[in-house]
Parts: C-alpha cells; structure tokens; sequence
C-alpha cells in the first residue's frame, strides 16, 4: 500500500502537519468560542439584534475562503500571510453554528422554569449562570461540535495561505497529479473530523441526560 | 495544473479547494455520459485555460455546425486528464511542459521540439488522445519582483537574484515547489538561498503578496495580464532553466475519428497566438473583467476569419 510506506518515509513531516492542524482547529475553535457564546446570550437579551448578527456570521459563510485570504492579506495584524490570517478566515467561519446554538439554548429554556426561578429571587446574573446556561448546555455543546467538525475539514484551506497543515498534502497532491499525497493529506484530516464528532457526541449526551 | 493552476485574482475564485474539486469530478461522472454527438470542451481552472477552451469551442461550432458543451474550469491538470481519458471531455488545452514532466513524469528538458514530439507520441500510445499544432505562445514560470525592487537593485535576470536571495522573502504556489522543473532545480541551477524555505501557498494569492510586500519575489506566469497590472516585472531565465510550455488542444482519437472536421477547424488554430497576444487576451479578462466569450469572438473575427 503506496500510502503507508508514504506515512513509514515522512513520519515526522505527518505528525507536525497533524500537529499544524490540530493546533489551526483549536485556536480558532476556541476563539470562536469565546466570541461567540457571549454573542450568543447578548441576542437573547437584546433579541432586535438576532437578525442582523446572525445575517453577518451567515454571510461569513458564504465567501470563498480564497477570496476572503485575498481581503486578509493587506490587513494588519490580523492579515498578511501565515497561520494567523488562516485562523482569522476559520474563526469567522466556526462563529455561525456557535452565536445560533447558543442563542437557541439558553432562548428554548422552558419560560415556566424562568418564571420559577425570578420568583425565588435570582438577578438576571444568577438566572443565567444557575438555569439558563446550564440547561442550555446539551443545545451549545451540539453547536460547538459542528464548529469543530466543519473546522478540521476547512483548516486544510490554511495551506493556501502558507499555514500549514494537512492541507499541504493535498495542495502538493492535486498540484502535481498524485493520488497518494492527496489521501495522505485527506484521509488523517477526516479521521480527525470523525474523531472530534465522536468525543463531543459524547460528551453532547453526557450532558443532556444531566440536564434532565 | 498547468504550468499555472493561475487564478490570477484572488477573488471570486473558491474552487481550489479541493473536496469541491472532488465533487465536480463525480458530478461529471454522472452527468457527462451522455455527449454522444455533441463536443465536450474542458478547461483548467484559470483564465488562460477558460480563454482557449471557449476559442477551441467556438472554432468548433463556427467550422464544424456540431454542437459544443462546455466544461470549464475544472479543477487543474488532475481532474483534466481523469476527465478525458475516461471520456467525460473530447479536449482541452494543454501544455506540453506540463503533460511532459506533470503527467508523464519524464525528467525536465529545455528542448522545445522533443518535449512537443514526446508528449505527442506517449499521449497518443498510452491514452489515445491526440495532440495538436501549439498556438504560437509559451507560458513559461516567471520569476516576478515588484517593478521598483528591480529597478532599485537593477535585478533583470534570474541570475542577478542570486546575491538579494539571502535577505528575500519568497512565496511559492505549491504545484512551483513540488515540480522537477520547479522551484528545487532553479534553486541549485542559479544557486539561490533565500533567508527562510519559501512560503507555500495558492498561486493567485501569491500576486496579492508580492504587491503587497509580504513576500519579495513568486514564480508567476509569463503569460498573466496581472504582471502589468500590479506593476511587477519578470526577470530572464539567463540559464534557460524551465522547459517550454506551449498550448495545444488535446483531443481523444475516438472523437476525432467520428468527426474528422473538428482536426481540420483545430489545425486553423496554429500558431496563430504569440506571448503578447496572450497576456493581452488574459488581461482583457483579468484587469478588464471582460466577458470570456466575448473575447475569444473577437479574436478569433480577427485572426483566424
């Protein structure tokens, strides 16, 4: 098998490329994360605003990511060429499922279970730390595993922009007409995907049951 | 990938991914097995290639009356040659430098003839595609630096490149560094060593990067109406390192063989297109955002009436 003697000659070169990715994955789904969660309970509090931000993250996702490292590279700080324009493109890419998610699980919490919960005297603090976010959890959880899962197979992108990753296989592969390289790159970017779906699956159900 | 996977602006240009490339490869699968008598023309996905696949499609419908379905900008030299040699495209444009050392993996040579002679001989035994005449031009891989550098350093051959290399910054398409007629030959041929490895990124965007000073020198098309308009220069191969690129349709024997006339209407095509003609074509469609169609109406009106 032409694709494991390729892994057996380029070990070391696989695992820093896995290691790229996985490293791409993570700091953007983080940041996005942490943009988009707070984002997401603001909308439940000022709802007039789900439409336009929403409408904003929705059309992140429908500019080419080529077109979008285009804009990028002129830009300081956040642009110019490397893993950080990379990670720039892939944040605004994760942030959709994360704001949506977010604001439909703390928005679906059972108004009674509000009420209830304002009866005993919680400040709106309280209410979102003790109820909402915590019911809400199972709903946000599914929210950042597609993030996550739809992040492993973009980041392969980031090798366009000369970030790295497993997407060098497959820029080198389609490049010059090499089936191999192309499954190198591929094949170890979708495991990563299933993997990722599989824990957060996990952990997903985990915490629905504990919310029930 | 061509020479010159070259999208050579950056916008409006997804496709190179590559699992939207995979899934325009099966929807061909399915849905092109039905041209029975009709020409299917393909092209790679930039502009040159997109330019002479409508001139070929259009010289076939105007010479021939058969009816020409067009494929175009599929992604690059892989999904091309999948395309046509299972007989989901009749042609596309290829070049011979590309078939030569991309497809057949033959080691680079500088020599125009045999590169065409061997690339048409193998084509023809191994997949039975025919080649072509060549229209005219060479789009070879351009060492490009923004104007002002060159004029600053007084850098106008690739050789002049050698001692600035150690303090540059280079950006490279990923199908320039991993060719043997690429970037590791040039590298030992004009002995260059640049301050870090070059960055490897999409062709397109390494344009955006040059003009924009985050990289120092990219290895560009000599064809791209880009060059010009960003105000780059391209320095001369003094060694003559890169092996000649010239286009030509490629054509399966089998279509060919049902309809003869289409050789004929391709034949009116020979070296009827210079380097300049080229990149003036492709900076009617790049810079001047020109309809594809339109131009090769108008050039084919006037060169070939």
């Amino acid at each position: 098998m032409s694709l494991l003697s390729f892994y057996a000659r380029n070990s070391q070169e696989v695992l820093g490329l896995v290691g790229q990715h996985l490293y791409l994955v993570a700091i953007s789904t983080g940041t996005a994360i942490v943009i988009g969660v707070p984002l997401g309970v603001l909308l439940t509090r000022w709802p007039a605003w789900r439409g336009p931000v929403l409408g904003v993250a929705n059309v992140f996702q429908t500019v080419p990511s080529l077109a979008l490292f285009g804009f990028l590279i002129p830009l300081p700080f956040i642009g110019g060429i490397g893993a950080t324009t990379a990670i720039v493109a892939l944040v605004l890419y994760a942030l959709l499922p994360i704001i949506r998610n977010t604001y439909e699980g703390v928005a679906g919490v059972d108004p009674a279970v509000r009420e209830a919960a304002r009866g005993m005297g919680m400040t709106d603090r309280q209410l979102l730390a003790q109820v909402e976010l915590p019911l809400g959890f199972g709903v946000i959880l599914a929210g950042v595993r597609v993030a996550t899962v739809v992040s492993v197979g973009t980041a392969t992108i980031a090798a366009a922009i000369g970030a790295g990753g497993l997407g060098v296989y497959i820029f080198r592969g389609v490049a010059v007409v090499d089936d191999t390289l192309i499954l190198a790159g591929a094949l170890p970017a979708a495991l990563m995907a299933l993997g990722a779906d599989a824990l957060l699956g996990v952990a997903e159900r985990r915490f629905a049951w504990r919310a029930r | 990938m061509s020479p010159h996977p070259l999208s050579p602006s950056p916008f409006g240009r997804g496709g190179t991914q590559s699992l939207p490339r995979c899934l325009g490869l099966l929807a061909l699968l399915l849905t092109g097995c039905a041209h029975r008598d009709r020409v299917v023309v393909g092209s790679k996905n930039f502009t040159e290639s997109d330019l002479l696949g409508e001139i070929v499609a259009q010289q076939i419908e105007r010479r021939t009356g058969l009816p020409v379905e067009r494929r175009f900008h599929l992604g690059g030299t892989f999904v091309c040659h999948q395309a046509i040699t299972s007989g989901q495209i009749d042609l596309y444009v290829e070049y011979s430098g590309t078939a030569y050392t991309a497809v057949l993996k033959h080691a680079p040579v500088a020599d125009r003839d045999s590169v065409y002679r061997t690339v048409a001989r193998d084509y023809a035994q191994r997949f039975g595609l025919a080649w072509s005449k060549p229209f005219g031009f060479d789009n070879t891989f351009a060492i490009t630096i923004r104007r002002r550098d060159g004029t600053r350093y007084g850098l106008t051959r690739i050789s002049d490149l050698a001692r600035l290399a150690p303090r540059w910054k280079a950006g490279f398409g990923y199908e320039f560094l991993e060719r043997a007629d690429g970037f590791r030959g040039l590298a030992s041929v004009y002995g260059l060593r640049f301050a870090a490895p070059p960055t490897a990124m999409d062709l397109g965007l390494t344009y955006r990067a040059l003009a924009d000073g985050k990289v120092d020198v990219i290895a560009g098309n000599s064809t791209d109406g880009q060059i010009e308009a960003l105000d780059l220069v391209v320095l001369e191969d003094d060694r003559r390192y890169f092996p000649p690129y010239e286009a030509a349709p490629v054509i399966r024997q089998a279509a060919i063989q049902r309809h003869p006339e289409i050789a004929a209407a391709l034949a009116q095509l020979a070296g009827r297109l210079s380097d300049a003609d080229m990149r003036r074509l492709n900076a009617f469609a790049d810079v001047e955002h020109r309809d594809i169609a339109t131009i090769a109406r108008d050039w084919l009106r006037a060169a070939v009436p």
